[in-house]
């Protein structure tokens, strides 16, 4: 994608954020996009890992709840303004997730997703029993202050509002990303994925790429995290459970993680279904769950890889080389 | 006195009882190809494995250009010159053909990874499918890709791990043509393990035999050809 396709297919997408702000009158439906767009960009954190890494984590709701417990707990400490809070938090993440993954990322195989779902456990289990600081079981209230980014608090988590932060938040996530991933950095990361043996024997360290890649993940996954903990003014262990990052999981596989927007479409897919089959079972999941299955049997590379192919078919071959497909 | 590209002293690498490769010594003068034969499991690999750092020594040296590197690890053997190629293919199966040996020059440091790419591209008549990704590729294509891996940033030695597996008799001989021409012009010194006698008695300098990881023969090709142990072990006596 050049430059410039991407500059417009950017703003066209803040533009579509901005219709549907007009177009929908619900609050209910606005409520509900803007937790399907907030587990996009997890969706996108857990994808990223598998992308470029090669790498499926089980605990990825680590980066999602800690997010929110650390702003939740600086404010209640008053530490510091909540958009600092915020910063502090993010980068502190990135960092920990970084020294993380240069241990992490040398467990080969099944043996890092159990290591990713241990420790995502680990600190579940540390909230969920640390009543006095974290609220335990029960959760914690973020106290958010009246103002943020200068803009009122009671505004921001109106629903067209916080779906228009939601929504922006992920298409300048896609963008940062689709940027960083086709840089140098972004090939390295594809040679060590493809081949780690060989990366080493053109001149590759390839532990600190994929440590990068692993912090990378965890930042955007603290992002979705903080985004959820605006939309709700609440976090709870339940937001650090396995579970969760089996949920994100899913939506990664229904969406395919070969193109950079494939979780983003699966968190659609995954709250339009709990929305509509929901209506009809109790035990929806297990609906999802036989669709999840003939995804993965008929389109390996997910429902984005079938948009692809579908599209790629629909178009004629000097279209797809001027476009450079 | 002889300066050497690459002199590997008494080289053994063991494990528990077995020893793979015990005590081998072999050196290359810049520009030079000593083709490395025996049968398999003679150690031929684990050699190259050894020089590159792949494998731990259990006792002796390898110098690159007069410079023990022994201690080193694979990527600073790398960004001394020393390069290889792999006994399967081993090659980036998602990336473009280009993209990746651009990437592999950039990675030497190479100032115009581009131009460097391009130049062992047109060198290895890779060129016409440069966009093409390296999973779309023939294996003869994949194989010269490999080398082309190999080949960016100019190193001074080359290991070649039976470069010609699996190429038909032509692909074989345009490769050992293509092999033979680059040492010569960018003076790169090569060893070849290979089990196409044709081709390493072709364009090799000097033979080095292996069997039972020591070494039992050295020499030019018509005295590696000639030497009775040689024939008995490995050649046949019909050579």
């Amino acid at each position: 994608m050049t430059n410039q396709r991407l500059a417009w297919s950017t703003l066209l997408a803040l533009a579509l954020g901005a219709a549907v702000t007009q177009w929908v009158s619900s609050g209910t439906v606005l409520s509900l996009l803007t937790q399907a767009v907030v587990y996009a960009v997890f969706a996108i954190g857990v994808g990223v890992l598998l992308r470029q890494n090669g790498m499926v984590s089980f605990g990825h709701a680590l980066y999602f709840g800690v997010a929110g417990y650390s702003v939740g707990l600086i404010l209640q400490m008053q530490w510091m303004s909540a958009e600092w809070a915020m910063a502090v938090t993010l980068v502190g993440m990135t960092a920990v997730a970084f020294v993380m993954g240069l241990v992490m990322v040398r467990v080969p195989g099944v043996a890092f997703g159990m290591l990713t779902l241990a420790i995502g456990q680990m600190v579940f289990l540390t909230a969920s029993r640390s009543r006095g600081l974290t609220g335990g079981a029960d959760g914690m209230n973020i106290d958010w202050p009246n103002t943020l980014f200068g803009v009122s608090t009671s505004v921001l988590v109106k629903p067209a509002s916080m779906f228009l932060l939601s929504w922006t938040t992920l298409v300048l996530v896609m963008v940062l990303l689709t940027l960083l991933l086709r840089s140098r950095f972004g090939g390295i990361t594809e040679a060590v994925r493809d081949n780690e043996e060989r990366a080493r024997f053109i001149g590759i360290r390839t532990v600190l790429p994929r440590a990068a890649i692993y912090a990378l993940s965890a930042l955007v996954t603290g992002v979705a995290g903080l985004l959820s903990s605006i939309n709700t003014g609440f976090v709870s262990p339940e937001n650090l459970h396995w579970s969760l990052s089996g949920v994100a999981l899913m939506m990664v596989v229904v969406g395919g993680y070969k193109a950079l927007w494939g979780p983003a479409l699966g968190a659609v897919v995954y709250f339009l279904a709990k929305d509509i089959l929901g209506d009809y079972a109790n035990h929806w999941m297990a609906i999802f769950g036989l669709a999840l299955i003939a995804v993965i049997v008929f389109s390996p590379t997910g429902l984005a890889g079938l948009v692809e192919r579908l599209f790629k078919r629909n178009t004629p071959v000097a279209t797809r080389a001027a476009v450079g497909h | 006195m002889t300066q050497y590209v690459l002199q590997a002293e008494d080289v053994a690498i063991h494990y528990g009882g077995v020893k793979a490769v015990d005590g081998v010594s072999l050196t290359l003068t810049r520009g030079q190809i000593r083709g490395l034969i025996g049968p398999n499991g003679a150690g031929k690999s684990t050699v190259i494995d050894a020089i590159t750092g792949r494998s731990r020594l259990t006792r002796g040296m390898v110098a690159l250009n007069g410079e023990d590197v022994s201690a080193l690890g694979v990527v600073e053997r790398r960004m001394r010159g020393l390069s290889r190629s792999f006994q399967r293919t081993s090659i980036f199966g998602q990336m473009p053909v280009r993209k990746q040996v651009e990437l592999a020059s950039h990675k030497m440091g190479v100032t115009d990874s581009q131009a460097d790419a391009d130049d062992v591209l047109q060198e290895l008549d890779l060129w016409p499918m440069r966009d093409s990704v390296a999973d779309d590729l023939g294996y003869g294509e994949q194989r010269r890709l490999d080398l082309a891996l190999a080949l960016v940033g100019r190193p001074s030695v080359l290991l070649l791990d039976e470069p010609m597996a699996g190429l038909s008799v032509k692909e074989s001989l345009d490769l050992a043509q293509h092999l033979k021409a680059l040492t010569s012009r960018w003076e790169v010194s090569v060893l070849l393990v290979e089990h196409d006698m044709d081709v390493v008695f072709g364009i090799s300098d000097e033979v080095t035999v292996f069997e039972l990881g020591r070494v039992i023969a050295s020499g030019s090709p018509a005295a590696v050809r000639a030497d009775a142990r040689v024939r008995e072990a490995y050649l046949g006596s019909s050579a």
